[in-house]
């Protein structure tokens, strides 16, 4: 491991660090040329943030941020409610027949956060958001670097897979979970599914 | 059986070993303890197989220690020993020059013989006599700098000099990748290092070939296919935002056409006319002076005329009215005179009256004095006398002054009587009444002389007495001288009355002879009238003819001055137009308009024909010429107009046409292009489709290169996924899409190839390529990624996954073959993989074994080293394990011995073993 690092040859190290320490996503898609920084002096970089007891993770399919382990609780509660914005983002797409993997093409705009709104009224409204609130968390998503804006409409950014992962987990599980239900209905000898739910 | 390939290695006083020989035709365990020196005799292949300095890579030793290390004196040696194909076996070798532990390399045909290094004595040979001691033992031996070298053993091209051997040791199939091979060679010798990141970069300058080499700046193929279109769309928008100015400029262009044609004609005749125009003023000036003296002159004689008639007339008319006066005395006094007779009656009358006032005059002058009123006053006086006597008379004794005379003293009556007057003394007794005593009181009071009345005092002294008491006889004797009296003054009054009368008839006497004087003065004047009538009609008659002719002839007179006068008044009326026609000539004779330049080449600009054929008289110049100048205004006014607009049209983007030659070119260009809009922006949409396509085929180069890697990452994956791996059921790299990107040529492509097969171009049908949102976004991020990176290349496209699957278990996908599994089976990973990669470089009709190394051997367990063993050799490699204890799945186990401060591993040592089954030893 070579242990000087030359600091001249990252000439956006602090345009970096700011960005994640502010808790965003650096996408390849929105910042390419900050990626290709990135990208080409990774070892550098992830040793350098590492130094400085950050540890930044990198996604293959275009997006890095800072690992944080201690999350303040508010921004935990707005994780939180992106969670949820995402999810029934998702949940909604995915019942309209979208892929979900193809989640940057799609145009998230008033019209679509009413159909989703409409769809997860009880949940949301549970969670206090409405069609206003969940736009202002698209602004939120937007610092910290899950979506960006277009005249009108939102692009969710590849970082949103951070989220995707997640629910695709979770809905597989689910289907898991159901079909092995479905099975015990059927069969009556597959009853040790307690542990999961 | 001869195998072609690596066979020894052999270190003679180098890197602590006094004499080393290594089997390399088959696997080998090192064994030894640790810091005892397998790595060290392993790297030694490095200077014979790496060369280039730069590459060599031996941990955390530097490279002067290294070289000292490897290279102590001029008689320490690196041999290898090959089989090669072509050549037989040879011997490359790498010797100390002793010298700042300098190196160089030499090779020769032959087996390797440890002995032919050796002296009788002893001592190894020295560098400085290696190849004539070589000769000796019959080696004819070529000496190389380290690039020379290299260049024999990778194949490279070199000029061929000797009849020197082929030394070629790895033919490859492409010479270009002896610096890759040489890099996965490094690396495969060092497997520990193989990182993900080198991977990714070695099979890319693997795979180099079938990939297009192109590092595409897509912004500027983009830019280079849209230029075109791009600048005929500005030019399009800013032809059609400003269409309306076009048209106002198109109207002033043609109007500019017209004007032009205009003026080329009348420039010419303006010029014939001003020629003319002096000759034909001054001629005309000429002859209107001539004229307005000669009714001037007649004028004048006129006035003189109409003067002197005027005189005459004057005349005539005195005259007839001094005869018109005469007839009119004439009839007056004929009518006062029509009763006389004659003049001797009037003569007679005169006379009479003459006679009458000399006998009045005669009567007056012997009358005298008192006249009739004098006369009067005394009869008055004389009267009123009377009547106081008689008074007196009747009161003769009953009046005041006897009554006061009876009772009062002579002294009081003569004072009473001073104050009383006589009437007052004589009034009868009824009309007074005396108070006696208070009359004696008041005379009382009073001195003799005085007398007091009331509050009056008067003095009596000189007053006379009023009364003077007479007797009857006295009084009547009074009464008869008073009465006489009043008889001559009665007479007297009567004569002087008629004196009087007398008096007045001399006058009117006096007047009447006056009159008659006059009247026959006057009889005589009608008499001379009478004798002259006849004479004076005859010149009435005349005189009032003789007027009547004049009045006419002054008649006649005025109204032919009249007509001179406006006939002089047109003259010079006309010659003030000349003059004014002239100065206004002079004045835009020297301010002409069209002197500036473009005028005189007017005609070769372009126009239209002028046909109007307009009449041009002399006269008419001044005004012509005002509206030849006022045409030359307009067309200065258009040529500023369109001068202006056309900037103004530059300013707004529309340039396309301002390196015409010439204004009117540009102007009539953008005229016909702003007439061609529709069709201009077909055409736009046509260049714009044909621009995605031409974008494209760069594109699809790049999506191309990436099928192909595709493909070939396959053909990789089928060569190590060949043997298994560990307890992994896959194992396989693949190049996994950045799917922003992929997708972004996807969408360009499908748009190229959607108007590529469009079987219309029709504007309308089809959503116009120019403002297509999915083809905007898609070429936004290859630009922006393109700019990232400097330009587009095929390994931008996809990212390496290394996809591991264990039994039992889904396959799993890691960006890092690192974290992919145990360290053992990652090493395994990373060998296979290297070695796949040598050997997808090497020519496959050159088969040659050479070698890899493998430190830290005992992470793998013998299943898993038996089966590298087997895939190492199917890639044509044999393994060198190094490790402290023996492995039992190699063919050779050489130790190393240690004595005398130096290592030794001599060929005595080697323990061969053979393999008992195939199946390995777990
Ligand atoms: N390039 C070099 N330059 C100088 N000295 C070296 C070099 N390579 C190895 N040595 C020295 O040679 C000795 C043997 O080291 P080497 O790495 O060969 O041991 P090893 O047998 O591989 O040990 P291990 O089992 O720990 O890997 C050490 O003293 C080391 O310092
Ligand atoms: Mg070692």
């Amino acid at each position: 491991m070579s242990t000087d690092i030359d600091l001249q040859q990252l000439p956006r190290l602090s345009e970096l660090f700011k960005l994640f320490n502010a808790g965003k996503h650096l996408n390849r898609l929105s910042d390419p040329s900050l990626w290709v920084e990135l990208e080409q002096s990774l070892p550098a970089y992830t040793e350098l943030f590492k130094a400085l007891g950050y540890e930044l993770c990198v996604d293959g399919r275009g997006f890095a941020w800072f690992h944080n382990e201690e999350v303040s609780p508010s921004v935990s509660g707005q994780s939180r409610q992106l969670a949820l914005l995402f999810m029934v983002i998702f949940d909604t797409q995915a019942d309209a027949g979208y892929s979900l993997q193809r989640f940057s093409e799609w145009r998230v705009d008033r019209k679509l956060i009413e159909v989703v709104f409409e769809q997860h009224q009880e949940l949301l409204i549970a969670e206090g958001l409405e069609v206003d609130e969940l736009l202002a968390l698209l602004a939120k998503a937007e610092t910290f670097g899950f979506a960006r804006q277009h005249v009108d409409y939102w692009e969710l950014l590849p970082a949103v897979c951070r989220y995707l992962d997640h629910f695709e987990a979770l809905a597989d599980h689910l289907r898991e979970q159901g079909a092995e239900q479905d099975s015990g209905e059927d069969e009556d000898d597959m009853s040790d599914t307690g542990g999961v739910s | 059986m001869i195998r072609y390939g690596f066979q020894r290695l052999v270190l003679l006083g180098s890197a602590g070993y006094q004499r080393a020989e290594l089997p390399l035709d088959d696997a080998v365990s090192l064994i030894a303890p640790n810091n005892t020196g397998k790595t060290s005799l392993i790297n030694a292949l490095q200077f014979l197989l790496i060369i280039n300095k730069q590459r060599m890579d031996f941990g955390s030793h530097d490279d002067s220690k290294t070289r000292r290390f490897y290279f102590p004196n001029n008689s320490a040696y690196i041999l290898l020993e090959i089989t090669l194909p072509q050549t037989g076996t040879v011997v490359f070798g790498c010797v100390g020059k002793g010298v700042s532990y300098d190196y160089e390399y030499f090779a020769y045909k032959g087996d390797l013989v440890v002995e032919d290094y050796r002296l009788p004595e002893g001592h190894l040979v020295q560098q400085p006599q290696l190849i004539s001691h070589l000769a000796t033992r019959g080696r004819s031996v070529y000496r190389y700098d380290a690039s020379e070298f290299a260049k024999r053993i990778y194949g490279g091209r070199l000029n061929e000099r000797r009849s020197e051997p082929d030394f070629t040791v790895f033919k490859l199939e492409n010479s270009n990748d002896a610096q890759v091979f040489q890099q996965v060679l490094t690396r495969t010798l060092r497997l520990d290092k193989l990182a993900s990141a080198d991977v990714k970069k070695h099979l890319l300058q693997i795979f180099r070939r079938d990939l297009p080499d192109r590092n595409i700046n897509f912004k500027q193929v983009w830019d280079e296919a849209f230029h075109d279109v791009n600048a005929d769309r500005a030019q399009y928008e800013a032809a059609n935002s400003q269409l309306a100015l076009i048209q106002k400029m198109e109207s002033f262009y043609e109007q500019r056409l017209s004007l032009r044609g205009k003026l080329v004609v009348w420039q010419t005749r303006v010029n014939e006319a001003l020629s003319q125009w002096q000759d034909y003023y001054h001629q005309q000036i000429t002859s209107l002076t001539e004229q307005e003296q000669m009714l001037e002159a007649q004028q004048k004689q006129q006035t003189e005329r109409i003067k002197q008639l005027t005189r005459s007339q004057g005349d005539l008319e005195r005259t007839i009215e001094q005869l018109e006066k005469e007839n009119r005395e004439q009839t007056q006094l004929q009518s006062r005179f029509s009763l006389v007779s004659s003049r001797a009656v009037m003569e007679l009358q005169l006379d009479a009256i003459k006679r009458e006032l000399y006998r009045v005059s005669a009567v007056l002058q012997q009358a005298d004095g008192r006249t009739v009123a004098a006369i009067e006053r005394a009869l008055s006086r004389q009267k009123q006398h009377l009547d106081t006597l008689k008074q007196q008379k009747k009161n003769l004794d009953d009046n005041l002054y006897r009554s006061l005379g009876e009772q009062l003293s002579a002294e009081e009556l003569d004072r009473l009587n001073r104050v009383l007057s006589e009437q007052a003394m004589v009034l009868s007794s009824e009309h007074f009444r005396v108070d006696l005593t208070e009359l004696k009181r008041v005379l009382a009071t009073a001195t003799a002389d005085r007398v007091e009345l009331g509050g009056l005092s008067l003095s009596v002294a000189r007053l006379q007495p009023g009364h003077k008491q007479l007797t009857e006889a006295a009084l009547d004797e009074q009464i008869a001288d008073t009465e006489r009296e009043l008889i001559g003054l009665e007479a007297q009054l009567a004569a002087a009355q008629s004196m009087e009368a007398t008096r007045h008839r001399k006058q009117s006497l006096e007047n009447e002879v006056q009159e008659a004087q006059q009247a026959l003065a006057d009889y005589d004047r009608l008499q001379s009238l009478l004798e002259s009538a006849p004479e004076r009609e005859l010149a009435f008659q005349a005189r009032t003819q003789e007027l009547h002719q004049l009045n006419d002839e002054l008649e006649r007179f005025s109204e032919h001055t009249e007509a001179l006068r406006l006939q002089r008044e047109q003259v010079i009326d006309r010659q003030k137009q000349l003059q004014d026609q002239n100065g206004r000539i002079d004045r835009l004779r020297n301010n002409r308009l069209d002197l500036t330049e473009e005028f005189s080449y007017l005609k070769a600009l372009p126009h239209h024909p002028w046909m109007a054929e307009e009449v041009w008289p002399l006269d008419e110049l001044a005004n012509n010429m005002r509206t030849f100048q006022q045409d030359c205004q307009a067309l200065n006014q258009f040529n500023s107009e369109l001068k202006a607009g056309i900037r103004e049209l530059h300013a707004g983007g529309l340039t396309r046409f301002q390196y015409s030659e010439v204004e009117d070119q540009e102007l009539k260009r953008i005229i016909e292009f702003s007439h061609q809009l529709p069709q201009e922006r077909e055409a736009l949409e046509k260049k714009a489709r044909s621009a995605v396509v031409n974008v494209t085929a760069s594109l699809r180069e790049l999506r191309n290169g990436l099928l192909t890697f595709q493909s070939k990452m396959r053909e990789f994956n089928r060569l190590i996924g060949h043997r298994r791996l560990s307890d992994l059921k896959t194992f396989k790299i693949e190049a996994e899409d950045e799917s922003h990107l992929v997708e972004a040529i996807n969408v360009l492509i499908a748009k190229a190839e959607q108007v590529e097969t469009g079987d219309s171009f029709e504007l309308f049908n089809q959503e116009s390529v120019l403002d297509d949102t999915a083809l905007d976004r898609a070429k936004q991020i290859l630009i922006d990624e393109g700019n990232a990176r400097h330009g587009l290349k095929v390994d931008d496209l996809f990212r390496l996954v290394f996809v591991v699957a264990k039994f039992d278990q889904e396959a799993e996908t890691f960006q890092d073959i690192d974290s992919a599994a145990s360290n053992g089976t990652v090493l395994m990973a990373k060998l296979v993989t290297g070695l796949a990669m040598l050997h997808l470089m090497q020519d496959k009709r050159h088969k040659l074994h050479a070698i890899c190394y493998l430190d830290e051997a005992l992470a793998l367990d013998g299943r898993n080293q038996a089966s590298l063993i087997e895939t190492a050799h199917e890639f044509g490699f044999s393994l060198i394990f190094a490790s402290p204890a023996p492995l039992t799945t190699v063919r050779y186990c050489v130790p190393i011995h240690h004595s005398d401060g130096a290592n030794h591993i001599s060929r005595d040592s080697w323990q061969m073993l053979e393999p008992l089954n195939s199946e390995g030893i777990r």
